[in-house]
């Protein structure tokens, strides 16, 4: 089959059908063709960590991932934390620690976060910075960043 | 008098940081508009060659595309900031591998890729002179055969070959200054290409109206310089050009001028349709700019009890293809040439060069990272000479206030005495760290100085029905914090809480003119501004608000939150809202209570204090602060790989409005001036960039940044400014490579005199090999 | 661009074997950032990701074990059952990029990149791993040692995949270790030791060790082992060893080092791996 490949994706909890080119990247098929542009490309190789997202709950770069490779596949982006309007606990913590400057690398930290307290609900300073070590950030130096996870890991406990 | 709660020196989350945290804020990339097209460039594949044709005849074939453009499709002039030496496309020769030579408009972006490597262009290969001492060789090839016809903002060299420009400054006795020195110490200090690497490539997105102007969304740190550009490099009136700011995902000077901005209004305008670029992480490291690379030699005259008495720095900067800020940025490394200390002879000499590679442009420290890594390393070469410890020594030589500055200009306030004790307190300085096996662990210090006044800016607060204000400044946040910093001030002044203040989107259209968000200028500068304007609401508020209480001026009295009340004995328990004036002012007397506020800095040279020659005007450049900082680093001797485990940053921000935005710059600062420290290196071999990718430049992650980067700030007011403001953007990143390179020079007893200290170079120098 | 998903690894071998421009589709973590770089345009790519018989880690009653190609770095990273001086193919993994890389990387098509500075490929030089290929004129195993060919060279034929890697048995004690140096965490190695070791009072009584970036393919030398076992990896035999290594390798030139500064760290880095595995097994014993 040539040109475009039917696809169904369960993106932030809603069924997306999409008609997709192979070689499009899951990335460019979340901003382009669903319009979810929170999640950043920066750098198109799988370094930067702008695009990361959640394939089935575990932390992916959407730039190295072809559309037609997830179908069938739970995406949860940046857009899809928050419930009712509401920021998530993780993105709420980020806001509330000044972890957030040009904002540009935060969706995938965020979801980055999110996808380590899922799996570990009270990480040390040096866990969150393994976990985030694929999220570059070239505003905050990262000391409000790991502030950040940590508010959200003792809100989520209490 | 009752108080109000003044929202400075608090630090709310900042007003842009939930939509950021949510995901739904919108940088150019994520704008789209209806029928829009995608645009590619096609860039230089030559160091320097003539363009001796075009064919974009298979290009315009393909399918899908709507327009293509080259520099026949020019309809401007040259523009640039201080040299006016650009054209949007490359016009009859191209200087830098990557440069954009053509543009195509498609319905997708892979076909507006594919089509551009459709168009043909003949070129004639010319010899290039992709570094500063090919470009000065006696047989260099001209980069700029009409440099001496360009519009210049300064005294050019006449008939100096590809040196776009050589300032000097001597001070004092200057060379025979060293006549008084007891022992002089002497180097040459090697500064690499530093890459913006802010996370958001640049992008554009122009689109013409019915009307026939020009809109242009586009990631910048300066609307009106954006404005400015399209208007002189394309000849399209300014009324005609609107630029606006979207979210910016940071810039550190890298999107000061033009990038993109004119190829998406040539290729909208032939299109007759919006088009956007975005560029790849590639295509941003090829065509965009870098920190100047640089050659700086110098020499410190010191008595035998550590009082400096004379220092000599002869800068060379490799400004590349086109002049962008780079003679600016050589005058500014000039000007932090003696460090902030009291020297009294000094001589400073600098070079802008241009080479065939990416224009070099401003960059955070515009100058002072490049010149303070080798005055500060110089400093400690001195200290451990005369056996004197860093930190007392330069204590000992510490600028004070009411001292001339190189130039001339006085300084208001100096807390750097106070930042260098607060450091060495902070970090224990005299306590010894355990080394890892196979390790030396060490601290190492560093000062710097930085200006905050910079340049022209406007404020407008305006009055809106309800009571509340709204806030247009062209000022761009591209991370710092200022929307949520000026807003603060704002209120401060209305006795308004911060949410009050809605803070309008930077707009041509509708914001007065300021020149940038560049040189730790915002709160400082545009602060002023903004001071002004709301004073004069809260001016006309009063005025109304005596008349409605009918009360004396003197009795009205601003009270938190928005109203007005009389300060009469005994007390009267009559009060007006803002939102009652604002209906007063539009249906019944008066009009709309609006408040403009406009400031450029003013502060003359002394002539009789520094001889100067070829600078730009520094009279622009004021307010100068202070601060110090150390690192404690290790180094491993297996393999040569630094290791930074904490630093101690003493600023003084003459009063943090925003503690949480001071300390974010600080700590941000710092470790950008860490990667620049340890690793961050642009790499060309015969003018080709070589590690163009994230996979191949390297900055710090997480794993690499500090864990413990402790902020102290400090608060000397500076007298000048109504809140007391300095500017914190920049020092923190200006002492972190000299701090480094000290520490590594008193764990290992290594000096090294290049940057950055790749495990490589470190190792070498611990085995004495070069 | 066609695209494909076989279930089965034989569908997925004959729709390789119809399409000469199809590529086999991993992870993607190299495949899919090469084509975002536009350096290469596939005709057809066939996924493996659907195919279950190449998820598993299995091991065998003699002390084999079986990794799927299609076993992630993660899961590789976490595996516990890659003890002993199978650890060194863990550890490897542990320090493949980032977290999100190891999410989508896989071993099966690492292997079949063959990137000299890929973790897994010296790791699984040192583990004396066996490579089993599947194309359309059967399965073969292949000694990993003699698999990697040359920079970005494998032996694997047209149409051929990799389905699994079969790592031998441990030897009784051993314990393997990964020393990587890089710029940064999370980049490839300037230069990387795989070292499977095991002591046998005081003196070495097993090691295997293999360089990674350190040229085209991983590097070992057998004649250096030599050199070691029955040593009590005293400074003179590492030195004596580490020559050979040196000898044999041949590096780049490139941003993460300069090909003499890779050879001055080979006994560097070799000493620290051999005292770092030393430690562990004496520490076990």
């Amino acid at each position: 089959m040539s040109g475009e490949v039917d696809i169904t994706l369960m993106v932030n909890g809603e069924e997306q059908v999409l008609s997709v080119p192979a070689s499009r990247t899951l990335l460019a098929a979340l901003r382009d063709d669903l319009e979810l542009t929170g999640t950043k490309n920066a750098c198109s190789q799988g370094v930067c960590g702008a695009c990361t997202v959640l394939v089935d709950g575990m932390q992916v770069n959407a730039c190295l991932l072809l559309a037609v490779n997830t179908d069938g596949c739970k995406i949860t982006t940046i857009e899809g934390l928050g419930e009712g309007g509401k920021l998530s606990v993780v993105q709420q913590a980020f806001v509330d620690s000044g972890a957030i400057q040009c904002g540009f690398c935060m969706s995938g930290m965020i979801v980055s976060a999110t996808a380590l307290l899922a799996e570990n609900p009270n990480p040390s300073r040096d866990e969150i910075r393994q976990a985030l070590s694929g999220n570059l950030c070239r505003c905050s130096g990262y000391v409000r960043v790991v502030n950040a996870v940590l508010l959200a890991s003792e809100r989520r406990g209490a | 008098m009752s108080e109000i709660e003044s929202p400075i020196g608090k630090s709310p989350p900042r007003l842009e940081a939930g939509e950021k945290a949510s995901g739904a804020a919108l940088f150019t990339a994520d704008l789209a508009m209806p029928g829009m097209l995608h645009a590619a460039l096609l860039t230089s594949p030559y160091p320097h060659a003539r363009i001796l044709s075009y064919d974009v005849t298979a290009a315009l074939a393909y399918s899908g595309v709507k327009a293509v453009v080259t520099a026949e499709d020019i309809s401007g002039g040259l523009f640039g900031p201080v040299v006016k030496d650009e054209t949007a496309l490359a016009r009859g020769k191209v200087r830098y591998i990557g440069e954009p030579v053509a543009a195509v408009a498609a319905g997708d972006e892979k076909t507006a890729r594919y089509a551009a490597r459709l168009i043909e262009v003949e070129y004639e290969e010319l010899p290039a002179a992709t570094t500063v001492s090919e470009a000065i060789a006696e047989d260099a090839p001209i980069l700029h055969d009409d440099f001496a016809e360009y519009f210049k903002v300064y005294q050019a060299p006449e008939d100096a070959g590809n040196i776009m420009a050589r300032a000097e400054a001597t001070v004092g006795r200057g060379l025979d200054g060293f006549e008084e020195a007891d022992v002089v110490v002497e180097g040459t200090y090697e500064v690499p290409a530093q890459y913006h690497a802010y996370m958001e490539p640049v992008a554009a997105l122009a689109t013409f109206g019915p009307d026939g102007r020009v809109t242009i969304w586009s990631s910048t740190q300066s609307i009106f310089r954006t404005q400015a550009n399209i208007h002189e490099g394309l000849g399209i009136p300014m009324g005609k050009i609107r630029c606006v700011a979207p979210r910016v995902g940071g810039g550190f000077g890298g999107k000061a001028e033009a990038s993109g901005q004119l190829v998406v209004t040539m290729l909208a305008k032939k299109a007759g349709a919006p088009v956007r670029l975005v560029l790849g992480r590639d295509e941003d490291m090829t065509t965009m700019r870098a920190r100047h690379p640089g050659t700086l030699r110098v020499r410190t005259g010191a008595k035998a009890d550590g009082t400096l008495v004379a220092r000599e720095m002869e800068v060379w900067l490799d400004g590349g293809a086109y002049a962008d800020d780079s003679p600016a940025v050589m005058n500014l490394a000039l000007f932090y040439a003696r460090g902030p200390y009291h020297i009294p002879n000094v001589r400073t000499l600098g070079h802008a060069v241009y080479t065939n590679k990416l224009r070099l442009g401003a960059f955070r420290g515009f100058g002072n990272p490049q010149a303070s890594f080798a005055s500060e390393s110089q400093i400690d070469e001195i200290a451990e000479k005369l056996g004197i410890d860093p930190i007392e020594i330069r204590i000992k030589n510490a600028i004070q206030a009411g001292e001339p500055w190189l130039g001339g200009q006085v300084i208001a306030t100096s807390a750097l005495t106070q930042a260098l004790k607060a450091v060495r307190d902070a970090s224990d300085w005299t306590r010894a760290r355990e080394a890892a096996p196979g390790c030396k662990r060490a601290l190492g210090v560093s000062a710097m100085a930085h200006s905050s006044a910079f340049l022209a800016s406007g404020a407008i607060v305006r009055l809106q029905g309800d009571g509340t204000v709204i806030l247009n400044v062209a000022a761009v946040d591209i991370g710092q914090g200022s929307d949520t910093v000026l807003s603060q001030m704002c209120a401060a002044v209305l006795g308004l809480d911060f949410e009050q203040v809605a803070f309008a989107t930077p707009d041509t259209d509708s914001a007065p003119y300021d020149y940038a968000t560049a040189a730790s200028r915002v709160t400082h500068t545009v602060g002023r501004a903004v001071h002004i304007a709301a004073a004069g609401v809260r001016d006309q508020l009063l005025a109304h608000a005596a008349e409605m209480l009918e009360c004396a001026l003197e009795e009205t009295e601003l009270r938190p939150g928005g109203r007005i009340g009389v300060s009469t004995d005994p007390p009267r328990n009559a009060e007006v809202t803002f939102g009652d004036i604002a209906q007063r002012s539009i249906w019944a007397a008066g009009g709309p209570i609006t408040g403009s506020g406009s400031f450029m800095p003013h502060d003359p040279t002394d002539p009789e204090h520094t001889q100067m020659s070829g600078f730009l005007g520094l009279e622009a450049i004021s307010v100068l602060t202070f601060g110090a900082q150390v690192v404690d680093a290790e180094v491993d001797e297996v393999t040569g790989a630094v290791r930074v485990h904490e630093a101690w940053c003493a600023h003084d921000v003459g009063r943090a409005v925003n503690p949480g935005a001071v300390a974010s710059q600080i700590q941000g600062g710092f470790v950008q001036g860490m990667g620049y420290a340890l690793m961050e290196e642009m790499l060309w071999e015969d003018g080709r960039l070589v590690n163009p990718s994230f996979m191949d430049y390297k900055f710090p992650g997480t794993l690499e940044a500090p864990d413990k980067i402790n902020t102290i700030i400090l608060e000397t007011p500076e007298p000048s400014h109504p809140f007391g403001v300095k500017g914190v953007g920049e020092p923190p990143l200006v002492g972190a490579a000299p701090a480094i390179n000290n520490a590594v020079s008193a764990a290992t007893g290594l000096r090294l005199k290049q940057i950055p200290l790749t495990s490589e170079r470190v190792l070498r120098g611990l085995l004495g090999k070069e | 661009m066609h695209f494909h998903k076989p279930i089965s690894l034989d569908e997925a071998i004959a729709l390789l074997a119809g399409d000469a421009g199809a590529m086999p589709l991993a992870g993607g973590a190299t495949l899919v950032a090469m084509m975002n770089a536009e350096l290469i345009e596939p005709n057809a790519l066939v996924s493996l990701g659907a195919i279950d018989e190449l998820k598993a880690v299995k091991s065998a009653a003699g002390g084999d074990v079986r990794i799927g190609a299609m076993v992630s770095h993660t899961e590789l990273a976490t595996s516990e059952q890659l003890v002993g001086g199978h650890a060194v193919v863990r550890r490897a993994a542990s320090l493949i990029a980032h977290p999100t890389v190891r999410n989508i990387g896989t071993i099966g098509g690492a292997v079949a990149h063959g990137d000299p500075s890929s973790d897994l490929l010296p790791a699984l030089v040192a583990a004396d791993a066996v490579i089993e290929a599947a194309g359309s004129a059967g399965r073969r195993d292949i000694a990993a040692e003699d698999f990697f060919e040359d920079y970005l060279t494998t032996t694997l034929a047209e149409g051929e995949v990799v389905a699994a890697v079969r790592l031998p048995k441990s030897p009784v004690g051993a314990t393997g270790v990964y020393e990587k140096f890089t710029r940064v965490h999370g980049d490839y190695a300037t230069l990387s030791v795989a070292v499977m070791l095991a002591m046998k009072g005081g003196n070495c009584s097993f090691v295997r060790i293999a360089l990674g970036a350190a040229g085209p393919k991983p590097i070992r030398v057998k004649a250096a082992e030599a050199l070691l076992i029955g040593s009590e990896l005293d400074g003179e035999a590492i030195a004596a060893a580490s020559q050979l290594l040196a000898e044999a390798s041949d590096p780049v030139d490139d941003v993460r080092g300069s090909a003499d500064y890779r050879l001055i760290l080979v006994p560097r880095l070799l000493s620290r791996a051999l005292a770092n595995a030393r430690s562990q097994v004496e520490g076990a014993a």
